[in-house]
């Protein structure tokens, strides 16, 4: 069996000339995209990158579009720091069952329709948030907005279905981390559009935030209509015509959810997600309303700063997949965890370091470098997330998205909310909480690559690993054969210097899964 | 090892900031209560923002020497947050150091001081709803605050007014508010239903 350099969740064989015809892209047997071409739109693989990255783009635009305008927001509603606070915590908390619930969904009708279908269904509360009238209404309108960000899910579904295995990576690190921009472009649009609208066209203050709110609204419409009309759920087509045709083997639910709530590394994973892109969704919330209140910036140089934050996801969540792929080639999967740990651990430090500074110079410097290194930490998680499971890849990938949010919710209810420490200090704590709960990445053990602390066990194997989450009676039917291409592949998973070459008897019928 | 060293820089450049910050910036607890300054609204009257009219008169307390006002060039009257209005609103705070305070953040006018005056203020739309009072600062010719005057006591607890700000809030805003939302949930509803028809053909 050849080697890959990265492991491929599925064999990958030689393309046959007909398929290549077909399409404008090289593909694998599968028909996914064996390459990644990020300034083409060719139809379905790379239009369905684009369609893909910029829905989400647009959702987290929304869903943060209140922050860099609650300056002029909290006034006109009359805004407590309870209210800012509650409502912070609002527009993160819908999304963590939803991004459970959009992995049930992708499978079921697909991701096009799935990720279209949530993204028009909470435009209205974009839309309505500019008709709100109190503090209730403004938590509402945040909550209900929160939900777009399940896109998330869909999004790196879709990737998974067009790109194969040794470009999914990269795929998805890039799709994710062009998203999450969102939060922060929204920090310089909104400001931009509000002071187009209240300096040209000379509405008051109340009023022009409320019309800006339109923006956000129009882009996600447009790109939830471009998503349903130009995209395509699959290489050779949508769901429903192929589900016609019976291809596909369909697992039953509760399988794989037994098996992704009882592999304890999904649930660490989730933890320490939380407290890498849950910290990520709570400075977009807070940190454009920390420089106008703290540093006496206007709104708009709030929002610039704000917005650099979240602009420096253009290389540092795919910088961070990218790290996690170099140290597994030499170090296998203790390489990646040990980078997870220590890049995660370096954000914690930086943000200590950012509550505690004075002065505005500074205070910019150490939030860019903190930027950085907290979301390299997603896409090391994402990193490691693919080899926990391959039955339930799908549910895991939803837990640890939504343990994001939850350490988002759980951050902002502590630190932020209410008057009991200001946000300097909340700040600093939360940099400790990110120390504290990057901790339990010692504990992640694979027994065929070891952990942190602990080398590998020589008995182990990749085969026994992923074909445990599957029974006896099920292995007997085959069931489990996908796994098993996986298992061979993942065994690059030990790095540089130990024994590569399997073991594992190859399946001799491939099977299409 | 860069974590002492982050520690030292972090150390260094607070003693900076600290230094820079205290120096020539007034404390309100340093200014004297010299002017009696009076503002139309009864307490607890009721005021529209973009509406209702404040009327501000300033004098000297005439209880003091006629030469304590000699150094005044210009009186700031502004409008001024009651402590109510601050609670669990850190962005309204009350700081003694001058440069650092939020309390006033509505300016009713700026003119020369000349011995005592008055303005006719129409309440800005842009004045949120909240409960007030009227404060007026006298500045030298470098613009440092010498003294004040303000309409309520020392615990800002009486002669309070409220202001009712305009919601900002348009018929028209709701009409295309619910056009864009129908809008977008009708043209999933339109592409759901070509999948049904692409599906049986």
């Amino acid at each position: 069996m050849e080697e890959q350099k990265k492991p491929s969740s599925l064999q990958i064989e030689s393309v046959a000339a007909s398929d290549t015809k077909r399409f404008k892209v090289p593909v694998d047997s599968e028909h996914k995209a064996t390459v990644f071409w990020i300034f083409s739109f060719a139809a379905p693989h790379m239009r369905a990158f684009h369609l893909s990255w910029f829905s989400f783009f647009c959702c987290f635009v929304s869903t943060f579009a209140a922050p860099p305008l609650l300056p002029v927001i909290r006034d006109n509603l009359g805004l407590t720091r309870n209210d800012i606070g509650n409502a912070g915590i609002a527009s993160v908390s819908g999304a963590v069952f939803a991004r459970l619930a959009m992995g049930t969904a992708c499978d079921l009708v697909g991701p096009r329709l799935a990720s279209a279908s949530l993204i028009l269904v909470t435009t209205p509360a974009v839309y309505c948030t500019s008709i709100i009238n109190s503090a209730s209404m403004f938590l509402l309108a945040r909550f209900f907005t929160g939900f777009s960000l399940a896109s998330f899910v869909s999004c790196q579904f879709w990737m998974s279905s067009m790109f194969s295995a040794p470009k999914v990576g990269s795929a998805n690190g890039v799709a994710a981390g062009w998203g999450n921009l969102g939060g922060g472009a929204t920090q310089l649009i909104m400001p931009l559009v509000y002071e187009l609208i209240h300096i040209a066209i000379g509405s008051t203050k109340f009023t022009a935030w409320r019309i800006a709110f339109f923006i956000p609204g129009v882009m996600q419409t447009a790109a939830g209509i471009a998503v349903v009309a130009l995209g395509q759920d699959l290489p050779d087509g949508n769901y429903q015509k192929l589900q016609k045709a019976g291809d596909k083997h369909k697992d039953s639910f509760s399988k794989v959810f037994h098996h992704a709530v009882t592999n304890y590394r999904a649930w660490i994973l989730a933890l320490t997600y939380g407290y890498c892109f849950g910290v990520e969704l709570t400075i977009d919330n807070i940190i454009a309303e920390y420089f106008y209140d703290r540093f006496d910036v206007n709104l708009r140089s709030a929002g610039m700063i704000a917005a650099s934050f979240g602009l420096a996801n253009i290389f540092s969540r795919p910088g961070g997949g990218w790290f996690s792929d170099l140290l597994s080639e030499r170090f296998g999967m203790r390489g990646r965890l040990w980078g997870l740990w220590a890049v995660q651990s370096f954000g914690g430090v930086l943000c200590i370091i950012l509550g505690l500074m004075d002065n505005l110079a500074a205070a910019i410097a150490v939030m860019l470098l903190f930027s950085v290194f907290v979301q390299a930490a997603c896409g090391l998680s994402f990193g490691i997330v693919p080899f926990v499971s391959r039955r339930s890849l799908g549910l895991i990938s939803g837990m640890t998205g939504g343990g994001g949010n939850v350490g988002a919710v759980l951050t902002q209810l502590i630190f932020f909310t209410g008057s009991r420490y200001s946000t300097q200090k909340g700040i600093a704590l939360m940099g400790v909480m990110i120390l504290a709960c990057t901790l339990p990445t010692m504990l992640i053990y694979f027994p065929q690559w070891g952990g942190m602390l602990l080398g590998p066990r020589p008995d182990a194997t990749e085969e026994d690993y992923y074909t445990a989450e599957w029974s006896q009676k099920e292995r007997d039917s085959s069931y489990h054969s996908a796994s098993l291409k996986f298992a061979e592949n993942s065994v690059s998973e030990r790095g540089k210097g130990r024994d590569s070459s399997t073991t594992v008897p190859v399946d001799t019928t491939p099977s299409h899964v | 090892m860069a974590r002492l060293l982050s520690n030292q820089a972090t150390a260094f450049l607070l003693l900076i900031c600290y230094v820079g910050s205290s120096m020539g910036s007034v404390h309100f607890s340093d200014l004297k209560e010299t002017l009696i300054v009076t503002a139309s609204p009864k307490s607890g009257q009721v005021l529209y923002a973009g509406e209702d009219k404040i009327t501000v008169t300033w004098k000297l307390n005439s209880s003091l020497p006629a030469s304590t006002d000699a150094a005044y060039e210009k009186v700031k009257v502004k409008l001024c947050y009651a402590p109510v209005s601050q609670k669990d609103r850190g962005w309204r705070k009350t700081e003694d150091n001058l440069k650092k305070d939020k309390t006033c953040q509505f300016k009713i006018t700026n003119q020369p001081y000349a011995g005592g005056g008055s303005f006719e203020y129409t309440v800005d739309r842009s004045v949120p709803t909240a409960t007030y009072f009227v404060r007026a600062y006298v500045v030298d010719a470098s613009d440092t605050e010498l003294a004040y005057g303000q309409t309520t006591d020392a615990k800002k607890t009486t002669n309070l007014f409220d202001v009712v700000g305009i919601t900002g809030h348009h018929a028209s805003l709701d009409i295309a508010a619910g056009c864009f939302s129908a809008f977008s949930v009708v043209a999933l509803l339109f592409f759901f239903v070509m999948e049904k028809k692409k599906a049986k053909k």
